[in-house]
């Protein structure tokens, strides 16, 4: 008999893992859903022989979730610790809790994390991406901060995919990205933080496994941090928010395997519901009692619920703790101790309290009709043990619970083939204008306003930039929106998020070392300081040593950048298993960056400003059309994508920003998808002006290449007429050219012949249409 | 009465979310806005923290999504407001002062039956309703609104009759419509009454349809008052515009001050002069 139920009132079972043999805890794993190996059960297994006794359902549970690749990630800490951790920068001031804190400036900081959501979202989208959201948004006011801004970065399957060839039990593109925006859209504008940016693109790799990465940016006082950790023995536990029920049971072990062709039937249960309604007060209230300073401690239930937490806040104070569980309020009758502890119910935090400040904790929670329940106590050795029912069911040492194995799996790196073989499969396009206007209308350039005016951007009425930008009506997109998160000061907070996964596709490496550039350079290009990243690491399972080995060089193409820049990674998230009957993702390292902004006032937009004004290219066009939108749109594989080189970014940018700063930029935008024939429309349109510009200095090169190749580090600005030389100067040696005019209301770009004479208007209209179309 | 002394109510339950930057519209005028949570007007928590509203000269209900506006928008907190402070809420708005609702306030002023309240001060059934938008979509966009009140609401005593303001809309549900059979007649009443306060148009000035109307409401109307000009309510979101950078498009115009703050300057000097 592998389980003996115990004679109580409720179910509670020994589990005789002390005689058990390999193949029968290999079963004991998987009837438990504890999604452990082998080795990791026979250490378990070691554990409960040395104490002398067979552990209980609840116990092997609590193991199952520490011990998960989501929680402890077991596979990708040691690639990790060598590339993303450990950026020496001084304005990272606080590591290893939920979110990042960041020096704002003498007085404030600003705290960020980025999280992803991806399986519960591929299974049921409207409650996968709002809990995701809800997720993130507790990460940052578990550390005492005001949330001030979310970020979403989505990865759907094509859109226009044939309903008949939609594999068995994968759910169609339109379907998830309509309810993963619905399920953003209704928790983010109902908790009242605007969702300002993100990113979506579309890949056939994203079909059986779609991604929603969700971030926050939060501020607060430096008094008011408030660490994840218990203070001394004494102190209580207190749980508010909502009720405790069975969504969210096995969510992070689901988390941490491969979907399969029933992972809608098996694990619909592992995706909690949210309930943005007591959220919203939950905040207010976390946050009251923390700026009066009643709490010693705080920390959100997220993957793995109470067992998590509770054993997480005590051994961080050098404690353990004694629960009493079944203090824990419901929402159903009926559920097993080891449910309760595990399950992920949303909108829930613990709180470390002093008992001297516990009723007026209380009471603030009674205020706001939210519900908080003192549950336990922390006790000075550590160990963690429930009771339930006067009956003792857990009693474990929390080193052993809490520090989960890492292992150093075998990774490959495939060998990125870098010949180029452009010229020979491209063909020079006739109709330049036809390409363009193709560009502007693929999914992943096309407007995205679809998307973004169904998210309250600027609910808290601190979003400087926004989104979309330029003349009302007629709005393009921006390259990073700007917060002003204080009443009483001009500094400002720049957000971007990106990746483009058709360059990780081909080359892990260098294509997260664009990821960086990208988000740098739109940081700059609104006139924001890159400061710090958040990363979110979304690759297949990392069972399989080339998968492991995508990871590891895209750690390395994303520490590279980051290292040379003397830019720190804050947060981040590892999300594996990304793969189901479709095959794999590809690697996608999404990329949230945050910039300085000195004075708001100083900020940049996107759109042309007036007739009249200078056009200059910044940075050298190369061929690198590898992951293109313009080898895709060929259908021609090349293989060089763009390369970075951090000492040339780090010029750009410093002399960008000394140009913007002093007054001398109008209007500027990064080069990217589409190269610099899409950047030209994209500020265009906004401005509702056109420009006469010419290519033939840029570079030696076809004209498409010149067009449309992806180099980083590249911006085009608008510069005020008449400042034209002291903006020249502040470029001296570095790569710049003056490439046209802006006037009119064509776009005219010739390079040794015309090649493009495109409307305004033309361009807007096919721009705009796509997403609306296909959504409705 | 001096500025610094008028007390501003600002609502508050779970949901209500754009209370912060309506409190500082107030503050940056010099007012003393308070955050009020219900359950302190009709006295649910311990002594200390009750209020009476007429300790305050202004009731102001912000936007959000309160209590998840899950019945219908506005719908649950008016239901609070009238079955414990429906007397205290008829004398505050009888004796002259100034109840405002942006968005969700709105909604809840409309369900309140404190607009449009044609006959009688506040009526026991909602008169017009707040729904769906025609795009069936959440809409977080710029808006431009005529002012074409002439002289009745005392919110916008400071904007010239047809001035165009830009403030944002954002939300789902704020298409007003009137029963169906009088439709033509209520519409009437409110041009008549000197009720219709803003109406969406184009930049052009023309009152055009999606996107510049963007919930499709009945004769683009924005926001409207009641017949003695002291109860407001308005979709779009002034407190959003107070400053010329809050604005989507500043950096091609430069304004110093947003168009949203005429709102709340025009308020305050009602009350500065009545009380």
């Amino acid at each position: 008999m592998l389980y003996t139920r115990r004679p109580l009132p409720f179910e509670l079972y020994d589990v005789n893992l002390n005689d058990a043999n390999g193949r029968q805890l290999k079963e004991i794993s998987a009837e438990l859903g504890l999604a452990l190996s082998l080795s990791e059960m026979k250490r378990i297994q070691e554990y409960f022989t040395k104490k002398n006794r067979n552990p209980t359902d609840i116990e092997l549970q609590s193991l199952g979730q520490a011990w998960s690749e989501h929680c402890c990630y077991k596979s990708s800490k040691s690639i990790l610790k060598q590339f993303i951790f450990g950026i020496d920068a001084p304005q990272n001031l606080l590591l290893g809790e939920d979110a990042g804190v960041v020096e704002f400036d003498d007085e404030h900081v600003y705290v960020v994390a980025l999280e992803s959501h991806n399986h519960p979202s591929a299974i049921e989208p409207y409650g996968g991406a709002a809990t995701g959201v809800g997720g993130i948004v507790r990460d940052v006011v578990c550390m005492g901060a005001q949330p001030i801004a979310l970020a979403d970065s989505l990865f759907f399957g094509p859109l226009d995919l044939p309903h008949q060839k939609l594999p068995k039990g994968i759910k169609h593109p339109l379907y998830l990205f309509s309810g993963v925006v619905a399920g953003i859209r209704d928790y983010g504008n109902r908790i009242g933080i605007p969702t300002t940016t993100g990113m979506v693109a579309f890949d056939d790799g994203y079909l059986g496994n779609c991604l929603v990465n969700v971030g926050c940016v939060g501020i607060a006082k430096k008094k008011h941090i408030i660490r994840s950790r218990v203070k001394r023995p004494g102190d209580v536990f207190v749980l508010a928010g909502g009720r405790t029920g069975r969504d969210g049971v096995h969510g992070v072990t689901f988390a941490s395997m491969e979907l399969t062709e029933t992972s809608e039937e098996v694990s619909r249960g592992a995706v909690q519901l949210g309930d943005p309604i007591t959220k919203e007060p939950l905040i207010h209230a976390c946050l009251e009692a923390n700026e009066r300073g009643l709490l010693n401690g705080m920390k959100d239930l997220g993957g793995g619920g109470l067992s998590c937490v509770i054993g997480e806040m005590a051994l961080a104070g050098g404690c353990g703790a004694n629960i009493q569980l079944d203090e824990v309020p419901l929402k159903e009758g009926g559920m097993a101790p080891w449910e309760i502890w595990i399950s992920e119910s949303q909108e829930r935090m613990m709180l470390a309290v002093d008992p001297k400040n516990l009723e007026e904790v209380l009471k603030i929670f009674d205020d706001w009709d939210i519900l908080a329940t003192a549950i336990g106590i922390v006790v000075p050795e550590k160990t963690l043990r429930l009771f339930y029912q006067d009956e003792k069911i857990f009693e474990m040492d929390l080193e052993f619970l809490i520090d989960g194995p890492t292992y150093c799996k075998s990774h490959r790196i495939k060998k990125v083939e870098r010949v180029g073989q452009e010229e020979k499969l491209f063909k020079e396009p006739q109709d330049y204008d036809h390409v363009l206007l193709n560009l502007l209308s693929s999914p992943c350039i096309a407007s995205k306003e679809w998307v973004i005016r169904q998210y309250d951007h600027e609910v808290r009425a601190s979003t400087v930039l926004k989104p979309m930008q330029g003349i009302i009506g007629l709005q393009t997109h921006g390259d990073a929106v700007v917060i002003k998160p204080l009443e009483a000061s001009y500094r400002g907070l720049a957000l971007s998020a990106d990746v483009n996964p058709q360059y990780t596709k081909i080359d892990p490496y260098w294509g997260s070392a664009s990821a960086i550039d990208e988000v740098c350079r739109n940081l700059t290009a609104v006139g924001a300081i890159p400061h710090s990243f958040a990363d979110c690491l979304n690759f297949g399972n990392p069972d399989k040593p080339e998968r492991l080995g995508e990871l590891y060089e895209a750690a390395r193409g994303l520490g590279f950048v980051a290292k040379a820049l003397g830019i720190p990674f804050v947060s981040g998230n590892v999300s594996l298993y990304n793969e189901g009957p479709t095959g794999t993702i590809a690697p996608t390292p999404t990329v949230l960056g945050v910039g300085i902004v000195p004075d708001i006032r100083q900020c940049i937009t996107t759109d042309l400003k007036g007739n009249g004004n200078s056009i200059y290219l910044i940075g050298k066009t190369h061929r690198e059309l590898g992951g293109s939108a313009y080898s895709k749109l060929m259908q021609a594989a090349a293989m060089v994508v763009p390369r970075v080189d951090p000492c040339v970014l780090k010029k750009r940018m410093n002399a960008l920003l000394s140009a913007i700063h002093n007054g001398l930029v109008l209007s500027c935008h990064d080069v990217s998808e589409g190269g610099i024939a899409v950047c030209l429309a994209e500020m265009m349109m906004g401005g509702d002006i056109g420009a006469n510009v010419d290519i033939s200095e840029i570079a030696n090169l076809r004209s498409d290449y010149k067009l449309f190749s992806e180099s980083n580090t590249r911006w085009v600005v608008e510069v005020k007429r008449g400042m034209a030389d002291e903006f020249e100067k502040t470029f001296e040696d570095l790569p710049l050219f003056e490439i046209g005019e802006v006037g009119g209301n064509k776009l005219l770009i010739a390079d040794d012949r015309e090649l493009i004479d495109l409307s305004v208007d033309d361009m807007r209209s096919v721009w705009k249409k796509p997403i609306y179309d296909y959504m409705g | 009465m001096n500025v610094e002394d008028i007390n501003i109510c600002i609502l508050r339950i779970e949901g209500t979310n754009n209370e912060q930057e309506m409190y500082l519209a107030f503050k940056r005028l010099g007012a003393k806005p308070e955050l009020v949570h219900l359950k302190q007007l009709t006295g649910e928590v311990a002594e200390a923290g009750r209020r009476d509203l007429f300790d305050y000269q202004c009731l102001m209900i912000p936007g959000g999504f309160s209590s998840g506006d899950y019945v219908r928008a506005g719908a649950i907190l008016a239901a609070r407001m009238k079955s414990a402070m429906k007397d205290d809420l008829t004398k505050f708005a009888e004796a002259g002062y100034p109840i405002g609702g942006i968005c969700n306030g709105f909604q809840v002023l409309v369900e309140l039956g404190l607009l449009p309240a044609f006959d009688e001060i506040m009526t026991d059934c909602p008169e017009a309703c707040l729904t769906t938008n025609d795009s069936a979509r959440f809409e977080c966009r710029p808006t431009l609104l005529r002012h074409e009140n002439k002289g009745n609401c005392v919110f916008t005593g400071r904007i010239p009759e047809k001035d165009i303001l830009l403030m944002p809309s954002a939300h789902a549900e704020g298409k007003i419509i009137f029963p169906p059979q009088e439709r033509g007649r209520h519409l009437q009443r409110l041009i008549d009454n000197d009720q219709v306060v803003f109406r969406y148009v184009s930049p052009e000035g023309d009152y055009a349809g999606y996107p510049w109307n963007p919930n499709g409401s009945v004769y683009n109307i924005a926001g409207i008052c009641n017949p003695e000009g002291n109860v407001f309510g308005m979709m779009p979101h002034p407190e959003r515009v107070f400053f010329g950078h809050q604005h989507p498009d500043w950096t091609r115009t430069n304004k110093e001050n947003g168009d949203g703050r005429a709102i709340f300057v025009s308020v305050l000097e009602y009350i500065r002069g009545k009380f």
